[in-house]
């Protein structure tokens, strides 16, 4: 697993409060209890924080699946870096 | 004791969030809910919480209350923009504030459908909190800005109307706001036909034409506090149809929230203030009374701003104690000597300076003044005595400050424990009242018996039907009074007005008066005359039955309750009443009275699961009691 797969595995087991949560790259938001789309707003008002970036409003609605939302993140942070 | 002084030691150490929040979940895992509840209080009262994370523990509150069916208070959210946040955030801030509110919302921008269905569904709320936004007001369009404000109000009237008509609840309406002056720009936008001219106006508009007894919240003034690039968050909006950004939801959940409680419960009714260091600069121990920094210096003005600012809530009627460890000689001397005091020793109501731990000291007075510790608000600059005071009196608001004076007046203010709906001139004369009463138990322990003290009171007492100019009063008093209060049954403005539309019926307000000065409105008397279906076996007749009872707990043990007892009785009388009945309805505040009704000579008849007691007096077979206080003018 990736550090960033492992960080938002935090971040999401954080916002929905529940340690069993487990993410796949192939994860979607089907595949999580209460995960509807006022919960993904603030989970990317969360993972904004956690990893120190900020997400377009061009971004947040696209997403199909985690290993998408790895990958933005990851782009963000290696040019932050 | 010496808990009390092992307290003393205890650490000010500060958790982040994360901890919190792991700690938290560790305790609701080991079934210990009401302790992971705890934490996120302690945490929120304590400012730990980030906006993100208040608006988290809101969520773990709700989530709560709905799996273990807690019994809350219930608030209503409506609102033309998402208010789910808004929702968590309330929830979080009431919780912090010590009452469990389950705030809910509706479907977004369904305001008058969702009131309907409010009215035919099964939750009663305790208040509907409404909140507009400006797409509808500032939308594309020729109508000019008279017509642009008839507009909103009439939507708004329509449902005011839905919420004390049908709903039969308290408002809160929200004010209209800007996210930023627009096209216009700042010059053009200010002028009338201007967008933040016509969110003023509008503004003015739902002001002047709130139902009474409603409460505004002045969004346009709580995001200039905060600012509105801080307060609002342009993709929010885009996102979720929400215009705040996470502190602007926690900022204007906590104004919410003060709203409700204040509507509810009234303002707090004691500022506890130390002294060395927060009244005045330095410590009067050492420096005495003339070298404490008070004077012209930027300290000294500081703590000259903080007493100017505790001198108006005097004034408005809040009262201030002084809870400070020094000898009571050093700490009266200042007050006594020095000419750049704003403060005067008889600014105070209670004045508490010794060695005691502060939380033994903020009990006995609370004990003088016969308030309970949930109206007291204390301030300390020590983060060591403000930790000993939230920890063994949750229910006391402790102040949070740093080190600085100068930010002393601003946390007093941001608290909004003094919000209030309007200034009475009962509030301002209450001072003038504790004052006096203090005066009165010094007289008091000079006396070798109760009767020869209660005689020497010379105590008159005003019975009248409510009138109009009590009515506001006797509302506000159903709304707060949580002690001597029978049945805590809070009233509308409009239940009032049906019960006492029947003659037969009494709403009754009662004044005291005695040598050392005015009580003002002291006591509250409601009552129904019905048919008699509960009396003893076989007996028929007609009741006159107590609805409610409520006294201001400054009287208590005064024989005032005997003069209730003879009014309710001669009423009873005069309207060929067979029984009067009285109830008792235990809550977590009004146990003080719990035995009234023994006392005063009623047979329980019945007791409900709820611990709820129905009493009755054979009104042919009563005889009135002895008071003290003579009869000015009954019109009863």
């Amino acid at each position: 697993m990736s550090d960033t797969l492992s960080k938002v595995t935090e971040v999401f087991c954080d916002v929905f409060d529940d340690d069993e949560i487990e993410l796949e790259p192939e994860t979607t938001a089907e595949d999580v209890d209460a995960w509807d789309s006022l919960m993904h707003v603030t989970l990317m008002l969360n993972l904004e924080k956690a990893f120190g970036i900020r997400f377009a409003s061009s971004e947040v609605a696209g997403l199909k699946n985690i290993g998408e939302l790895v990958a933005l993140i990851d782009s963000k942070t290696a040019v932050a870096s | 004791m010496t808990t009390l002084n092992a307290q003393q030691n205890q650490d000010t150490e500060r958790f982040d969030e994360i901890t919190v929040f792991n700690h938290s979940r560790k305790l609701r895992k080991e079934n210990k809910h009401d302790e992971a509840l705890s934490t996120l209080r302690n945490a929120m009262r304590r400012h730990w919480l980030s906006a993100e994370g208040i608006e988290k523990a809101g969520r773990q509150i709700i989530k709560h209350f709905k799996t273990h069916q807690v019994k809350t208070q219930n608030v209503l959210v409506l609102g033309q923009c998402t208010t789910n946040w808004l929702c968590n955030c309330l929830t979080a801030s009431a919780y912090a504030g010590g009452i469990s509110v389950m705030a809910t919302e509706g479907q977004y921008d369904n305001v008058m459908q969702e009131l309907m269905a409010a009215a035919s569904g099964d939750v009663k709320y305790d208040a509907v909190v409404l909140l507009p936004w400006n797409t509808r007001l500032l939308a594309e369009g020729d109508r000019d800005a008279k017509q642009r404000i008839d507009d909103e109000i009439t939507f708004w009237q329509q449902a005011w109307n839905f919420v004390t008509g049908q709903l039969n609840t308290r408002l809160i309406q929200i004010g209209y706001d800007y996210k930023s002056p627009g096209y216009q720009g700042h010059h053009l936008g200010g002028q009338p036909g201007g967008h933040i001219n016509l969110v003023r106006q509008v503004n003015e508009a739902l002001r002047a034409n709130l139902p009474e007894m409603s409460f505004f919240v002045d969004i346009d003034q709580i995001s200039g506090m905060l600012g509105r690039e801080n307060f609002y968050d342009a993709r929010r909006y885009y996102w979720t149809k929400q215009p705040f950004s996470e502190v602007g939801t926690a900022r204007l959940s906590e104004h919410v929230f003060a709203a409700y409680r204040t509507m509810v419960n009234g303002p707090k009714k004691v500022l506890v203030l130390d002294l060395d260091n927060t009244v005045w600069g330095g410590v009067v121990g050492e420096t005495g009374p003339l070298g404490i920094g008070i004077g012209d210096s930027p300290d000294g003005e500081a703590h000259r701003a903080l007493q100017r600012y505790a001198k108006s809530l005097q004034n408005k009627g809040i009262l201030l104690a002084v809870c400070s460890k020094n000898n009571d000689a050093d700490a009266r001397e200042p007050f006594e000597k020095n000419p750049d005091m704003i403060l005067k020793l008889e600014d105070f109501a209670a004045f508490e300076a010794s060695w005691d731990p502060k939380a033994v000291a903020i009990q006995r007075i609370a004990q003088t003044l016969r308030l309970g510790l949930d109206s007291f608000v204390f301030l300390d600059d020590n983060p060591v005595e403000r930790e000993h005071v939230r920890q063994m009196l949750p229910d006391v608001e402790v102040v949070e400050v740093g080190e600085d004076a100068s930010e002393y007046v601003h946390a007093l203010e941001h608290g909004l424990w003094f919000e209030s709906m309007n200034v009475t001139k009962a509030d301002a004369q209450r001072v003038e009242q504790y004052r006096a009463e203090a005066q009165r138990r010094e007289v008091q322990s000079s006396f070798t018996s109760m009767d020869d003290y209660l005689e020497s009171l010379k105590m008159s007492a005003d019975a009248r039907l409510i009138n109009e100019e009590d009515f506001a009063r006797v509302i506000q008093l159903l709304g707060k009074t949580n002690q001597f209060n029978l049945t805590t049954r809070r009233h509308s403005p409009q239940v009032v007005q049906q019960m006492l539309a029947d003659s037969n019926n009494m709403g009754i307000t009662l004044r005291v008066a005695d040598r050392f000065g005015d009580h003002g409105l002291v006591a509250v008397l409601l009552a129904v005359l019905k048919d008699h279906p509960l009396g003893t076996p076989g007996s028929t007749g007609k009741a006159f039955e107590i609805d409610t009872w409520l006294m201001s707990c400054r009287v208590i043990g005064r024989t005032v309750e005997e003069f209730c007892y003879n009014t309710l009785l001669n009423a009873a009388k005069n309207r060929n009443a067979d029984y009067v009945i009285g109830t008792y309805i235990p809550t977590a505040k009004n146990v003080l009275v719990k035995d009234l009704y023994d006392r005063l000579g009623f047979t329980p008849i019945n007791t409900a699961e709820d611990g709820t007691v129905t009493y009755e007096l054979n009104v042919h077979e009563a005889e009135e009691r002895k008071t003290f206080l003579a009869k000015v003018d009954a019109d009863a």
